[in-house]
């Protein structure tokens, strides 16, 4: 009897994955009815791989991660992370993941060293507060406050935090939220020497720019479905096949002369640019010059461009990433 | 190495540094009760209060001499004799600050045999405008009529008078202060125990905490043994000012230290259940500061509340900061009990298991 009981056994093939979900779904009771924060999600997060989540705000990024972190339990669904059940088993994952929180303040009156210390003390196995500090570059600041921090500092010190027990799998919350372009190059650095050691790193992020430079896959979330699953070139190329080519627009051009240029398949405008979508970017510009000699129109500042990630997510949610 | 140990004492230690290193939190635990010690032990350091009441004897017989005696035991009353007439002037010039007469007839009517149908009266001048005085005269003279009556009933009308405690009874300011700042300073401490998991609340520094391995048991419990250290040193403090400078010294140190204990336990979870109402650091502030002027006035900390009008008295019966600074006051310097030691320590005890178990259901952690 009893075929169509529901397995109790919560046991994923990882199949050598660090992190496995199967349809897991999670739902608020919030003001206005119940809210799926996560809905049916299904991902794989491969052994040493940068894996990117991106979203809107409230796409349901932090619920998800939090479950694989162990600090949220799912409603429905299974998952699997180092092969343990984080919602059975999340005080032996929390020995072996770390977590970087980007809005979480540090202990604003204790020093650097006193902080990581505090935080070694929490775990079974722990790295050295020293190899800590001059990995992270903190050791002109090691006897300084945490308050006293610049936010470089803060950034770098908050994942060194996360490091403290040589985890194999370190989730990032938008770890260069506020930096400048040359502390975010260097965390980035950090990041990718996470991976070079066999670390996973999960990582969320708004800048379409560090998920394109460190990311070796990236999910795209919204209202807590993916949309989206791949390397990045994947994704971008899945949706658009065409480049587009762009110049300032030129009043003697109309639309319809434009649009029978070889190859381009749509004219659009964008402020004061005139943008063409072509399957063949030379073929365009050809015929695009030879009518522009025709009108007088002479050194059209062409621009061509391939679409980017930001570009597959405005089309994807119709939002802006950092909406 | 058991979970909840792990981390507990490292914790504890970066509590305590973070603790001292904020002036803020130092200034309002130690410096503020040590103010309150010196300033009212300084500004009524006369010693012991006595009234001076006018004693008017216009029945001159013997139960009228040993009802004076009755009164004259009594150690805050300082009795002059004198006619009603210069009793009363004396009374308005400021030099009495009360007068009792005893009308003609007192004798015989004590000696007569059988039930009187009415009372004898005695009269009591009291000055309303000076109200801590007319209230400690009246009081005292309640209790030594009433002390008569008892001895009265039922047996020969023999007058021995003997003077009931009161709540006044012969401590000086700083014996009564010393305590009653120690008791006051454990309240401060512990109502405002929970603010910095408030605070880590808000600043998502417990949701950081709750992805390391670190038991909830662990960080409640450092934050617990963070304020009893606070609370060690805030009971030296004090009561070494107490000792230096007022002569109080310390009659029971174990049973003192233990009440400490329970006293801080107990605040510190009535400082878990506001915590466990305000959502942000700063209602959680202000929530503690509604909840310490009440007890900090209504709980016999600055004056006994044998002085407070009558329809609020109940109200201090009720609040746990009167049962804890009456058990200080009995260990550390046996002034009169407001109620039995057990009782004091009954209450409390009450006060912490109701609200250990409302903070442990209701605290909200994210």
């Amino acid at each position: 009897m009893a075929v169509d009981a529901q397995p109790t056994d919560t046991h994923l093939d990882a199949d050598g994955d660090v992190i496995v979900t199967e349809g897991l779904t999670k739902v608020f009771e919030g003001r206005g009815g119940p809210l799926r924060a996560v809905e049916n999600l299904s991902l794989r997060v491969h052994r040493a791989e940068i894996f990117g989540l991106l979203g809107p705000n409230g796409a349901g990024k932090t619920t998800t991660v939090e479950i694989l972190e162990g600090i949220n339990k799912s409603d429905s669904g299974k998952v699997s992370v180092l092969g343990l059940d984080p919602n059975r088993d999340s005080t032996q994952l929390k020995e072996r993941i770390g977590v970087q929180l980007q809005t979480a303040a540090l202990y604003p009156n204790l020093t650097v060293v006193e902080l990581i210390d505090v935080f070694r003390s929490f775990y079974k196995h722990s790295l050295p507060t020293s190899q800590l500090i001059s990995e992270y570059g903190l050791e002109e600041r090691k006897t300084g406050l945490t308050k006293e921090l610049s936010g470089g500092q803060r950034q770098r010190l908050s994942v060194a935090l996360a490091m403290v027990n040589d985890p194999e799998l370190i989730f990032l919350d938008e770890p260069t939220t506020g930096l400048d372009p040359q502390a975010r190059r260097s965390l980035w650095d950090r990041v990718a020497a996470l991976k070079a050691e066999g670390r996973t790193v999960v990582m969320t992020t708004h800048y379409m720019e560090e998920a394109e430079q460190l990311c070796d896959r990236v999910a795209i979330m919204d209202h807590g479905r993916i949309l989206e699953l791949g390397t990045v070139d994947a994704v971008v190329s899945g949706h658009f096949k065409e480049r587009s080519v762009r110049f300032a627009t030129v009043p003697a051009f109309d639309d319809a002369h434009l649009a029978q240029l070889r190859a381009v398949t749509r004219v659009a405008h964008e402020t004061d640019e005139t943008v063409l979508y072509t399957t063949d970017v030379p073929a365009t510009i050809g015929d695009l010059e030879r009518l522009g000699e025709r009108v007088g129109a002479k050194n059209l500042d062409v621009a061509v461009k391939r679409p980017t990630l930001e570009d597959v997510f405005l089309e994807l949610t119709g939002r802006a990433l950092r909406d | 190495m058991s979970r909840f140990t792990r981390g507990l004492l490292p914790l504890t230690i970066a509590n305590v540094k973070s603790y001292v290193r904020d002036r803020g939190a130092l200034f309002w635990t130690i410096a503020f009760p040590v103010l309150f010690v010196v300033l009212f032990g300084s500004l009524f350091s006369g010693g012991t209060t006595k009234f001076t009441v006018g004693w008017v004897d216009q029945d001159q017989s013997a139960a009228a001499t040993s009802l004076r005696q009755g009164f004259a035991a009594v150690s805050l009353l300082d009795l002059k004799d004198a006619n009603q007439d210069d009793a009363l002037a004396q009374m308005r010039d400021g030099k009495l600050d009360a007068v009792i007469v005893v009308p003609a007839g007192l004798g015989t009517a004590l000696s007569s045999t059988g039930s009187t149908s009415t009372p004898f009266q005695l009269i009591l001048y009291t000055d309303p405008s000076k109200q801590s005085a007319s209230g400690t005269v009246q009081q005292v003279v309640a209790q030594v009529v009433g002390g008569i009556n008892q001895t009265l009933s039922g047996k020969p009308p023999e007058l021995a008078v003997q003077p009931q405690t009161l709540q006044t009874q012969n401590l000086t300011n700083a014996a009564y202060f010393v305590p009653s700042i120690l008791a006051m300073a454990l309240m401060q401490l512990g109502v405002f125990a929970a603010i910095p998991l408030v605070a880590q609340r808000e600043k998502q520094i417990l949701k950081r905490l709750s992805a390391t391995p670190l038991a909830r048991s662990t960080l409640v419990g450092s934050n617990v043994f963070t304020r009893l250290l606070i609370a060690v040193v805030q009971t030296l403090i004090i009561v070494g000012i107490g000792a230096v400078l007022f002569g109080v010294s310390v009659l029971q140190p174990l049973a003192v230290a233990a009440l400490v204990v329970l006293g801080a336990v107990t605040f510190v979870s009535i400082g878990y259940v506001i915590a466990s109402y305000a959502r942000t650091e700063d209602s959680a502030n202000t929530l503690a500061s509604v909840v310490q002027f009440p007890l900090m006035f209504l709980s016999g900390i600055f004056f006994p509340i044998a002085f407070m009008p009558q329809w609020l008295q109940p109200v201090a019966a009720f609040l746990p900061l009167t049962y804890l600074g009456d058990a200080l006051r009995q260990t550390m310097v046996g002034g009169a009990a407001y109620a039995p030691l057990y009782i004091d320590v009954l209450v409390l005890a009450g006060w912490l298991a109701v609200t250990f178990l409302i903070s442990a259901r209701y605290f909200r952690w994210q």
